[in-house]
């Protein structure tokens, strides 16, 4: 029997691994009713019982003031653009036409912003204080996630005054 | 034996344990637990000097979660945090690391993770090395089942053997409200469930659930005006083993029996038989063979008390088992422990361990009484 | 309004995280592997001390130190670890039939290997002598999974 002296000397390069991992998570109640509010063109938020702060999305705890936040509330879908980029590569999954604005909209009633998209004008024209408004999808075609709202369009009125969204950024 | 500083578990609150919870993220299971610890301390966050959690984002599916954790901890200003991808007994023992350095006199220590939402079993066999181990898709049942088989063989162990154990864990969590499995079994019973993975029958497998839990930590000087009846820290050791399954040997935990040495060496002990009772993180009746004698402790003998608690086979919720192990000896040496309540406890050994087959192993030692003056 | 105004029947979202990964081998590892695949020969390193460490890293995991030789051992050896997988798990184990997992310390080596069996995965015994089948010539892809089982040595 032929006995080797060593192994090859070309090593295998690579181990190839499949990570194939299956997950149910839960969205709890707070973020449950924030999803199901978007399929009735709601947006939810909760007051910090301490400070009295407005979190949209709705937080059952204050991570600002460490305290609860029982009470929600309906924030209106229309708002103040308080910082944007403008993003000129695409992303993997996402069809948007380049380039596309990317902004942060603080919707009015609430104290932090949430994540936009801005369309509907040019990049360019976009600026912090930029008043916007929600464009949802049609009725019959709103599921109860993120994608209820398709982006956010200028409403064409005056901007905001710096001092109305810059703690809100 | 160095003079080290004084330091106490001050406080200690969790959430009964569930398979799965419905309604609440993980952060909405841990703020009030972390709100329901501090008050039983009458501490306020500014009052913790150090926060420290433990979670794995692993089994929560979500890369860079565990920075969640922050917004339950308090983290407005400012903190001074750490995570670390570990059980938090593993969080509490660096905490009393960084106290004895002199770096915080108070900390808060949580542990999180909604083990529902993925199944730790494909999970965990992405601990193992990548190219020998984890492609032939072991995973933890599997791992601790070949363990088994390598303990029983040479301690020549049989299934009553097991059977035994696990029912002395079953009776004990029977009284403990905050278990997932509460119901007391004979050995017979738990013998006759099937094998799972041989020679693991299903009721040698822990209750894998999930929860949150919180402990406190203070030093002396502080520790005294945030609980009547702080439990001391006397001695702690944290001990590693390498990574090739087949290149140590599975049937003992040497790493067990090296921290514990130091541990009791720190608490001014000879052995482990010398405390009241012991809280193992043990997962399986072949674990507890192992780790107990690891310890110098018999697993049949009914002193010191085994696992009052039920143990992990009454509820296993990953990332928070050994802080419960912590937890539980504090409920006892500060008489808070119910009907299971170990009467006259002064003196307890808590264990929790990580990875495949007991990779790595901490052991501490408690007390009611200060161990420094 | 209150958590409670709200309707709070559970909302949960499946969803699948799935990664591809080469994982570089080395010249260790890389080695070994291309041996089960050209040569149906396993081989393990002596470290310091001694002991031939199989399967081999490179170093030794008791001290650290570098390996010093290759050391080819037999592909036959004793069986010293069984988990019996009675229900193997979709897409997790190798297999859709019951197998056992097994730690054998092969002839030569030092420490054990972890690998199936699975023919005689109900007669296989801590102590069994047990040899590799190979995966046929034009089917072995540099894996540890080149040695599809071992079965009794009878």
């Amino acid at each position: 029997m032929p006995a080797f002296t060593e192994p090859p000397t070309e090593p295998i390069k690579y181990v190839d691994a499949h990570v194939w991992l299956p997950y149910d998570y839960v969205a709890g109640d707070y973020r449950a009713a924030y999803l199901r509010a978007l399929k009735e063109k709601r947006i939810l938020g909760s007051r910090c019982d301490r400070t009295g702060k407005v979190f949209v999305p709705p937080v059952s705890f204050s991570p600002h003031a460490f305290a609860p936040c029982s009470e929600l509330v309906e924030v209106a879908d229309r708002g103040t653009v308080t910082t944007f980029c403008i993003v000129n590569i695409p992303v993997i999954g996402r069809n948007l036409e380049l380039p596309y604005v990317a902004a942060s909209v603080a919707l009015d009633g609430a104290d932090i912003s949430i994540f936009a998209l801005i369309q509907e004008c040019k990049p360019e024209e976009v600026r912090m204080g930029m008043r916007v408004e929600a464009v949802w999808k049609p009725d019959g075609e709103r599921h109860g996630d993120h994608e209820d709202i398709q982006y956010f369009r200028p409403t064409g009125e005056p901007d905001a005054p710096p001092e109305t969204y810059l703690h809100r950024l | 034996m160095t003079q080290l500083r004084n330091v106490a578990i001050v406080s200690f609150a969790q959430l009964p344990v569930v398979a799965r919870d419905e309604h609440r993220t993980a952060m909405e299971m841990l703020s009030p637990v972390v709100q329901a610890a501090l008050a039983a301390c009458g501490a306020s966050r500014d009052d913790i000097d150090y926060q420290i959690a433990g979670s794995t984002d692993y089994m929560d599916g979500r890369p860079f979660g565990f920075v969640a954790a922050l917004d339950a901890m308090g983290s407005w200003p400012p903190r001074h945090d750490n995570h670390f991808e570990m059980d938090a007994a593993f969080c509490a023992y660096y905490a009393w690391v960084r106290m004895q350095a002199g770096e915080c006199d108070t900390a808060l220590v949580v542990a999180h993770g909604k083990v529902s939402e993925g199944e730790p079993r494909r999970i965990m066999n992405l601990q193992l090395d990548p190219y020998y181990q984890a492609p032939l898709g072991l995973d933890p049942v599997a791992s601790a089942a070949l363990q088994a088989s390598m303990v029983m063989a040479r301690l020549q162990l049989s299934d009553r053997d097991l059977a035994e154990v696990a029912a002395r864990n079953r009776c004990a969590g029977a009284k403990n409200p905050d278990n997932l499995v509460r119901e007391a079994a004979s050995p017979e019973q738990l013998a006759a469930t099937p094998f799972v993975v041989d020679p693991l029958r299903a009721a040698y497998l822990p209750a894998i659930g999930e929860t949150a839990s919180c402990l406190v930590l203070a030093a002396e000087g502080k520790a005294e005006r945030m609980c009547e009846r702080p439990v001391w820290i006397h001695g702690a050791h944290h001990i590693s083993e390498l990574q090739s399954l087949g290149a140590r040997d599975l049937s003992r935990s040497e790493s067990t029996r090296l921290a514990a040495q130091r541990a009791l060496a720190m608490a001014g002990l000879d052995r482990a038989d010398q405390a009241d009772l012991v809280e193992l993180s043990a997962a399986t009746p072949a674990e507890e063979w192992i780790v107990c004698e690891a310890l110098g402790l018999d697993p049949r003998s009914s002193t010191p008390v085994l696992n009052p608690s039920g143990g992990p086979l009454c509820a296993h919720p990953i990332m928070n088992t050994g802080l419960i192990r912590l937890g539980e000896v504090f409920r006892q040496l500060s008489g808070q422990a119910g009907e299971r309540a170990v009467p006259g406890a002064e003196r307890a050994v808590a264990h929790a361990t990580q990875g495949h087959c007991l990779q790595t192993n901490l052991v501490f030692v408690l007390g009611s009484q200060r161990r420094w003056s | 309004m209150r958590i409670q105004d709200f309707d709070t029947a559970p909302l949960t979202q499946r969803q699948i995280l799935e990664f591809t990964y080469k994982h570089s081998t080395g010249p260790v590892v890389g080695r070994f592997l291309a041996a089960l695949k050209e040569q149906k020969q396993i081989w393990g390193q002596r470290v310091a001390g001694g002991a031939v460490v199989v399967p081999p890293l490179g170093y030794s995991e008791w001290d650290a130190s570098t390996a010093k030789e290759w050391v080819p051992v037999a592909d036959e050896g004793t069986v010293v670890g069984i988990a019996r997988v009675r229900q193997p798990v979709e897409r997790l184990h190798p297999f859709t039939e019951p197998f056992a997992y097994i730690l054998v310390r092969l002839d030569g080596a030092d420490t054990a290997l972890l690998h199936v069996t699975r023919a005689d995965w109900e007669r296989v015994e801590i102590g069994s002598r047990v040899r590799a089948v190979w995966k046929p010539d034009g089917e072995r892809a540099g894996s540890i999974l080149d040695i599809a089982e071992f079965r009794l040595v009878e």
